[in-house]
């Protein structure tokens, strides 16, 4: 079943995808068309959003680094996040802002110390998100920090998440990026080197995770600049296709620019 | 682990604020990894397993030798606040309390340090909010730290790289604040090393205090 959460008629709303792309209301079963809605982030209460620097062995080397022997993990504020179809921003006067397609795993239920073998009890569903980054604010002080990586609306995610059994086996799925219908970035979790397990297991030794926490995984190389204007699609097989806007931050922030 | 009645949204400490440190830090800033001095605000997230409150008893990290801990002045959201002017920053703030930052000892500030900052419950956050009304002005203010009874730290608010003010406004342009969001501006660059059992007290003299001790 694929969930997610939306703003229908000024209100928001849990619905499933329905398999004509159809929205279902999980209130009362009615149909919604996706034109009439807003996509929210499909996870209501989002906790802890984990996200992994790195991660693809052949986005390490296009960075020239060494692959890391540890995870490199970092937090997003949930300020970053956004939904489905809609606007993120660009600042002024940069040189280089990229995306990121990433497969993100979603905490189901609340775990601390939990074995690489249990690690997949505590995931409820997949989605699909695009951590962008801006490169000129990288300073080598807990890198890579906030201000590359948690600004507003910067994490779009969705459009839903999927139920883990509905996916099956994710260690070989597709990675695509397309910037205005043109493919831009291609791999495959194949490439992931700290998988969703060892993550779990990685992470829950430091902290209880709750449900509501994500973990975004990486990205696989082919990063390239984006400007306003540019439609991005991140997609990931059999997980879904998430699209989104890229506006000035004088369009984002209007009144308040 | 205690939930915290305050913070609802997003904890976000200021590291590398006490100018002191900072000074000390010179030559280091200039070697690798760093290579240069950071140019902007040192940011960093205690997530929500980590929020605990005044009282709580603070976990001992697990195969920890050591955990070290730091106390700063809160500053805590009343309203939302969006790409704010310095001036105007204040007008923003609900009011002030102290947070507690236990940590695992700091070796290196080039990697978001998850494993040493994100223990559960290792950010208490006093219970009492000060309003910002009664406070003419945050950096007048001094955060002093005790552990058992023995004064180990003292952080005045004079002695930041980035004032309160600079520091709303700055992060505002980063990320939009909401009311019940936290910001931890200024911890004293030297944090106090702690042992099982230790009471940890921090007070802003006449204003307000913080009272955690660590588990066994």
């Amino acid at each position: 079943m694929k969930h997610a959460r939306v703003l229908f008629n000024g209100s928001e709303l849990d619905v499933t995808v329905e398999d004509n792309g159809q929205l279902k209301s999980k209130t009362d079963g009615q149909l919604i068309n996706e034109a009439d809605v807003t996509w929210l982030c499909p996870v209501e209460n989002p906790g802890t959003i984990f996200a992994l620097g790195l991660n693809y062995a052949d986005h390490a080397r296009e960075l020239a680094f060494e692959p890391p022997k540890e995870p490199l993990v970092f937090l997003k504020g949930t300020n970053t996040l956004t939904g489905h179809k809609q606007n993120a921003y660009r600042p002024d006067n940069i040189e280089f802002q990229h995306y990121e397609c990433e497969l993100v795993a979603v905490i189901g239920k609340e775990g601390k110390n939990i074995s690489r073998e249990d690690a997949m009890d505590y995931i409820a569903g997949y989605t699909v998100c695009n951590d962008f980054a801006i490169r000129d604010y990288l300073e080598n002080y807990y890198r890579p920090n906030l201000r590359v990586k948690s600004r507003d609306s910067l994490l779009p995610i969705g459009p839903y998440v999927i139920d883990k059994d509905d996916v099956g086996d994710i260690s070989d799925l597709r990675v695509t990026t397309h910037v205005n219908g043109e493919l831009t970035q291609e791999g495959t979790t194949k490439d992931i080197i700290f998988d969703v397990p060892f993550l779990v297991e990685y992470l829950s030794k430091i902290m209880t995770l709750k449900p509501g926490d994500m973990i975004a995984t990486g990205t696989p190389e082919g990063l390239k600049d984006m400007q306003p204007g540019d439609k991005v699609v991140c997609e990931i097989e059999k997980i879904g296709a998430l699209e989104t806007y890229i506006v000035s931050e004088q369009e984002f922030y209007g009144d308040k620019y | 682990m205690t939930n915290n009645p305050i913070v609802k949204g997003k904890l976000v400490c200021v590291a590398l604020n006490d100018a002191e440190q900072f000074e000390a830090m010179q030559a280091e800033f200039n070697e690798a990894p760093y290579k240069s001095a950071p140019t902007q605000p040192v940011l960093y997230f205690k997530p929500h397993n980590t929020w605990s409150t005044e009282g709580a008893e603070v976990e001992w990290a697990a195969d920890a030798e050591s955990m070290v801990v730091g106390a700063s002045l809160a500053v805590v959201f009343g309203k939302e606040c969006c790409r704010v002017s310095q001036e105007e920053a204040l007008d923003y703030v609900g009011g002030y309390t102290l947070v507690h930052d236990f940590s695992l000892p700091e070796k290196s500030y080039y990697r978001p340090d998850i494993k040493g900052k994100c223990l559960d419950g290792s950010a208490p956050i006093g219970a009492d909010v000060v309003a910002a009304a009664n406070v003419a002005d945050p950096q007048a203010l001094s955060v002093v730290t005790k552990v058992n009874g023995e004064v180990v730290n003292e952080m005045p608010l004079s002695r930041t790289v980035r004032g309160v003010a600079e520091l709303i406004s700055t992060i505002s342009y980063i990320m939009t604040l909401q009311p019940g969001d936290v910001i931890a501006v200024a911890f004293p660059g030297q944090r106090a090393p702690v042992n099982k059992g230790d009471k940890v007290t921090s007070e802003i003299a006449g204003v307000v205090s913080l009272n955690n001790q660590l588990g066994q």
